[in-house]
C-alpha cells in the first residue's frame, strides 16, 4: 500500500472515530420546538425580511439572489463567451448549447404549430427553478426583520413563488391557445381550469417537502452526520431536476395541446349522401 | 389568506420573473439559437456546395466514361480497317508476286523453249554438216583412213585419260 493512501486511510478512520464519541458523549440537542420550525418553513410567520419598506418571506429574496446571479452569469456569457463561439464547440459551449437546444427541442416536440415563444418560457423557467432550488444547497443566510438569523431555502418551497410560476405558466399557455386557435383556444385551456392550481401546489409540495425533511434530519444533532449528504445534496439535485423537468413537460404539453390547428371536418360528397340514403 | 398566501408577494415573485425571463431570452437564449441556426444554415450551405461538386464530378465521370467508351470503339473500328487494308496490301502484293513469278516462269519457259530450239536447230546443222563430210569422204576417198583415224583417234584418248588418271 501506498504511503498516501495509508495516511489517508488513518485520518479517515480518526475522525470517524472522533465523529462517534462525539455523537455518544454530546447530548441530545433540540433547537427549539419541531412543531414550531415546521410551521415556519410552511408559512414563514415569524421569518419575514424588510425588503424595501415590504414584509417578505425569505423565498422572494432566494428569487431575488438566483435573478442576480442568473443574469450576471448569461451577461457575462453573453459579452465573454459567445462572441467567441466557434463551429466545432468547447466543452463551456457545448453545455450552453446542450441547455438551449434541450428546451428549443423540447418546446418544438411537444408544440410542433407554435413554439418560438415556448422555448423561450420555459427555458427560462427551467433555469429558474433549477438554479433556486440549488439555492438551498448553500444555505445563504440572511438577517428577518425580527433581527434573527434566517437561511434562505428554495423560492419556490414558498407558496407565493409557486403560485407565480403556476399561474404564469397557464397564461402562457391560454395566450398561446388565444393566439393560435382564437376563442376556441381560449376554451381548450379553460377546460383545464384546474392547471394552474395543480401546477402550483405541485412545486410547492415537492420542494416543501424537501425543505421539511431536510428540517427535521438537523433538527436532531446526531442525524446530522452522513445523512445530510442524502437528504440535504442528493434530494437537492433531484428536486432540481425532476421539478425542472415536470413543470416545463407540462406547460409545453399543455401549450402544444391548446396550439394544436382545429380539425376540418371532412364534407360529405353528394354521392355519398345519396348512396346512404338509398341504404 | 391561508397557507400565508400574500398577493403582494405573488406579484412581487411574477416581476422577479419576467425580469428574468426577460434577461435570459436575451442574454443567452436569443443569441445561442441564433448562432446555432447561423451554423446550421452555414453547414446546409456546405452540404449543398459538396452536394452540387459532386453532381459536377459524377457528369465530368460520366462524360469522361462515355469519351473513353467512344475512343475505344473509335480505336477498334481503326484497328479493324488497318488490319483489313493491310489484308487487302498483303493480298495485293501476293497477287503482284504470284504474276510476276508466273511471268518469270513463263519468260523462262519461253527462252528454255527458244533455247532448245536453237541448240537442236544447230546440232541438226553440225549433223548434217558431218553427214555431208562422211558422206563426201565416202564418196570422195577411201573409208578404210577415216576408220584409222577414228580409231588412233580413240585410243590417243584413252591414253590421256589413263595419264590424267
Amino acid at each position: 500500500m501506498k504511503k498516501s493512501s495509508i495516511i489517508f486511510v488513518s485520518v479517515t478512520a480518526v475522525v470517524m472515530v472522533a465523529l462517534l464519541i462525539g455523537i455518544i458523549l454530546l447530548e441530545p440537542h433540540e433547537s427549539g420546538d419541531i412543531t414550531e420550525t415546521m410551521k415556519d418553513a410552511v408559512l414563514h410567520e415569524n421569518d419575514k425580511i424588510d425588503f424595501l419598506g415590504l414584509k417578505v418571506n425569505p423565498g422572494f429574496i432566494s428569487a431575488l439572489i438566483t435573478t442576480v446571479i442568473v443574469v450576471v452569469f448569461a451577461a457575462v456569457v453573453r459579452i465573454f463567451a459567445i462572441p467567441r463561439f466557434k463551429l466545432q464547440p468547447g466543452r463551456f459551449q457545448l453545455l450552453i448549447e446542450t441547455i438551449v437546444n434541450f428546451f428549443d427541442s423540447l418546446a418544438k416536440q411537444n408544440s410542433p404549430h407554435r413554439n418560438g415563444f415556448l422555448g423561450a418560457y420555459i427555458f427560462a423557467a427551467g433555469i429558474y427553478i433549477f438554479v433556486s432550488t440549488l439555492l438551498e444547497l448553500i444555505g445563504l443566510q440572511w438577517v428577518a426583520a425580527s433581527g434573527e438569523s434566517v437561511t434562505l431555502g428554495a423560492p419556490l418551497a414558498d407558496i407565493n413563488a409557486a403560485i407565480a410560476l403556476g399561474v404564469l405558466s397557464y397564461l402562457v399557455i391560454l395566450s398561446g391557445g388565444i393566439a393560435s386557435n382564437g376563442f376556441v383556444g381560449a376554451g381548450r385551456t379553460l377546460k383545464e381550469f384546474s392547471l394552474p392550481i395543480s401546477m402550483s401546489f405541485r412545486l410547492f409540495g415537492a420542494l416543501l417537502s424537501g425543505l421539511l425533511v431536510t428540517e427535521l434530519v438537523y433538527h436532531f444533532i446526531a442525524l446530522s452526520f452522513v445523512l445530510p449528504v442524502v437528504v440535504g445534496v442528493l434530494f437537492t439535485l433531484l428536486h432540481a431536476l425532476i421539478q425542472t423537468y415536470v413543470l416545463v413537460m407540462l406547460t409545453s404539453l399543455f401549450y402544444g395541446e391548446v396550439t394544436e390547428p382545429k380539425k376540418k371536418k371532412a364534407k360529405k360528397s353528394k354521392s355519398g349522401a345519396v348512396a346512404a340514403a338509398s341504404k | 389568506m391561508p397557507l400565508n398566501i400574500d398577493w403582494q408577494q405573488i406579484l412581487l415573485h411574477l416581476f422577479n420573473f419576467c425580469i428574468l425571463a426577460l434577461a435570459l431570452y436575451f442574454l443567452l437564449y436569443k443569441p445561442v439559437k441564433k448562432f446555432m441556426a447561423e451554423r446550421t444554415a452555414h453547414y446546409k450551405e456546405e452540404a449543398a456546395k459538396s452536394e452540387s461538386l459532386r453532381a459536377e464530378a459524377e457528369a465530368l465521370k460520366a462524360e469522361y466514361s462515355e469519351k473513353l467508351s467512344a475512343v475505344d470503339s473509335e480505336l477498334e473500328l481503326k484497328r479493324s480497317e488497318a488490319l483489313h487494308e493491310l489484308h487487302a496490301y498483303r493480298e495485293k502484293l501476293v497477287g503482284e508476286a504470284e504474276a510476276e513469278a508466273d511471268a518469270i516462269v513463263e519468260k523462262a519457259k519461253k527462252d528454255a523453249s527458244r533455247e532448245r530450239k536453237k541448240i537442236i536447230d544447230g546440232a541438226g546443222k553440225e549433223i548434217a554438216d558431218m553427214v555431208g563430210a562422211a558422206a563426201e569422204k565416202i564418196v570422195l576417198g577411201s573409208t578404210r583412213n577415216a576408220y584409222e583415224d577414228f580409231l588412233n583417234a580413240a585410243e590417243k584418248s584413252i591414253e590421256e585419260e589413263n595419264e590424267l588418271r
